[in-house]
């Protein structure tokens, strides 16, 4: 056996036969393709007419900067992860792979993992290809802050491992693909729309919803160019929280 | 080794398992009935860990079976019932997949794909993707799977249900060729596969086991019966069985006339001595002037034997393994 521990052995298996499928499909081309041109439609185009202050877009803002292309992806992501992680569990199910999969001699964390793994990767292929392909017009029609790009980018990845762990989870307890899909973007909806009840409720509550949405944890530092502590932290336990979760449900699956 | 010590399993009010027990030994190759629903496929994910009982214990090569038990797993191979693959994948790299989860790399992984695509004649269809193989392939991809590993331990869920004659030949072959080295419990509705392949059997029906031993062992304890044929085309084929049914040992007679001949089936009592029986039988047949064509002790099929433990448990509510 190799040098590499055996936990990760264990994983890595498991994420690139995800990574594998998704590219023998034709799916994974057709959502990164589509994100790509979506996402910088948008941010040139349209702006962010969502919330208190709506943004312009680049040609009607004129300033060099990609905050408008992050802050639409809180909420694409909450379509697009759940739209690709939605089989990781319900298709195993439905296909009766989930069986065999129980028998192999490795730990149910070690699967959850390798899936969260390949869900993470091609989300964050997806949303660098759209930022860079972004970053490169601004930087060539005006002076762009790269650092605010890469930090852009490291939240974006804090951020699509919360998404994905909590997708994954929700595919884990869905007997069906579909059911998994309108799960998540409800569940991913529904945290990103925390910040816009804010409003309508008191003081204490409206803080502590602001403080649970990832659309805050992103939106107020890293779509800034600002990576902060307490973010990752909140991300780490988001993404912990959900791959436990995702880790239970299939173990309960056992004792059914 | 295969250990299950009162295994049971309940799915809401249902009790799918109930104290099920039995061993089979290193080298067996045992054979695995039941009705649908008896509660042979619950059994085998219980005996391969993809499902844990609510009581009772299970070991695989004398490691305990439980949540935890990666080596029980690992000694384990597994055929599940309708074959479970990714039909998306090409054969070649799914079977690298299995070899990966299993902690095998490098050369060990690629020797051991070698010698599986072989065994399973799969030489020609490594690159295929699997949803495009007939079901026969699709079957000896999972049974390559199973042996990845190479395995001390094989459990087959049904691996011959839905194919063609000359695909059942084939699979019950390498079957038999793995049984040399392997222990393997063999679940199947193909009486005669069983009979052919297999010395044991175990009989599972609600849940419970019904019987267990040699196949020759439970033939004998099964219900005995004696064919008597008779050459009278005058005598309505109910009045010969009747007649038969009333000699000393007999519990039941089915009389059948082929237009020459009266065909009658008689069943014996428990207990009864089947010579003085025939004995009897030939003398009524004398007696009432019919003439005796043909008097033969019929040998109970493994199908009449599972037909009568299965309808013995129905009729008592309740079973016991011999």
């Amino acid at each position: 056996m190799s040098s590499r521990p055996r936990a990760l052995a264990g994983v890595l298996p498991f994420a690139r036969r995800e990574l594998r499928s998704a590219f023998e499909s034709p799916v994974a081309y057709v959502a990164i393709g589509l994100f790509v041109l979506v996402l910088p439609a948008l941010f040139f185009f349209l702006g962010y007419p969502v919330g208190r202050t709506p943004l312009p877009g680049l040609w009607e803002g004129g300033q060099a900067s990609l905050i408008v292309l992050f802050y639409w992806l809180p909420l694409l992501l909450a379509l697009v992860v759940p739209a690709l992680s939605m089989g990781a569990w319900a298709e195993e199910r439905r296909a009766g792979t989930e069986e065999l999969l129980l028998t192999y001699p490795v730990r149910t964390g070690a699967v959850v993992l390798g899936k969260f793994l390949a869900t993470w990767t091609l989300t964050m292929l997806m949303v660098t290809l759209a930022v860079l392909s972004a970053a490169l017009t601004v930087g060539f029609l005006g002076d762009l802050d790269w650092n605010t790009v890469v930090a852009g980018l490291v939240g974006a990845a804090w951020l699509c491992a919360g998404y994905a762990s909590v997708a994954l989870f929700l595919s884990a307890v869905s007997s069906e693909q579909l059911v998994a899909f309108l799960l998540g973007a409800l569940a991913l909806g529904l945290l990103w729309a925390l910040p816009l009840l804010v409003r309508v409720l008191p003081g204490g509550a409206a803080g502590a919803l602001e403080a649970a949405s990832p659309t805050t944890h992103f939106l107020g530092s890293a779509a800034r160019g600002v990576l902060d502590l307490s973010d990752l932290i909140y991300f780490v336990l988001l993404t912990a929280l959900g791959l436990v979760a995702n880790t239970l449900a299939v173990e309960r699956r056992r004792w059914r | 080794m295969i250990v299950a010590e009162g295994l049971s399993k309940s799915f809401g009010p249902v009790h799918a398992v109930k104290g099920v027990s039995f061993t089979v030994a290193r080298g067996e190759l045992v054979g695995f009935l039941g009705p649908n629903g008896a509660g042979k496929s619950t059994t085998m994910k219980m005996l391969t860990g993809s499902l844990l009982p609510d009581g009772g214990r299970a070991s695989i090569a004398g490691v305990p079976l439980d949540g935890r038990a990666l080596g029980a797993r690992a000694a384990v191979g597994y055929l599940p019932e309708h074959t479970p693959l990714y039909r998306e994948m090409r054969v070649r790299p799914y079977l690298e997949f299995v070899g990966e989860v299993h902690g095998m790399g490098g050369r060990a992984r690629r020797d051991a794909l070698e010698r599986v695509i072989a065994s399973c004649d799969l030489e020609g269809y490594v690159g295929r993707r699997i949803h495009t193989l007939s079901k026969g392939y699709r079957q000896r991809v999972g049974l390559a799977q199973a042996l990845c590993t190479d395995p001390d331990v094989l459990v087959l869920d049904e691996p011959t249900s839905g194919l063609d004659p000359a695909e059942i030949v084939r699979i019950r072959d390498l079957v038999v060729d793995l049984a040399r080295s392997k222990t393997i419990l063999l679940s199947t509705h193909v009486l005669p596969e069983v009979e052919e392949v297999c010395r044991r059997v175990l009989i599972i029906a609600g849940g419970e086991l019904v019987a267990d031993g040699p196949l020759h062992e439970l033939a004998e304890d099964s219900a005995d019966a004696i064919v008597v044929v008779v050459g009278s085309a005058e005598t309505p084929a109910e009045r010969i069985a009747g007649s038969l049914a009333a000699c000393d040992g007999a519990s039941a007679a089915r009389g059948t006339f082929d237009g020459i001949r009266t065909r009658v089936h008689v069943t014996l009592e428990r207990g009864a001595d089947r010579h003085a029986l025939a004995e009897a039988l030939a003398r009524a047949v004398h007696d009432a002037g019919w003439s005796l064509q043909e008097l033969r002790h019929e040998v109970p099929t493994l199908e009449r034997v599972f037909l009568e433990r299965t309808r013995q448990l129905a009729a008592t509510g309740g079973g016991s393994a011999k």
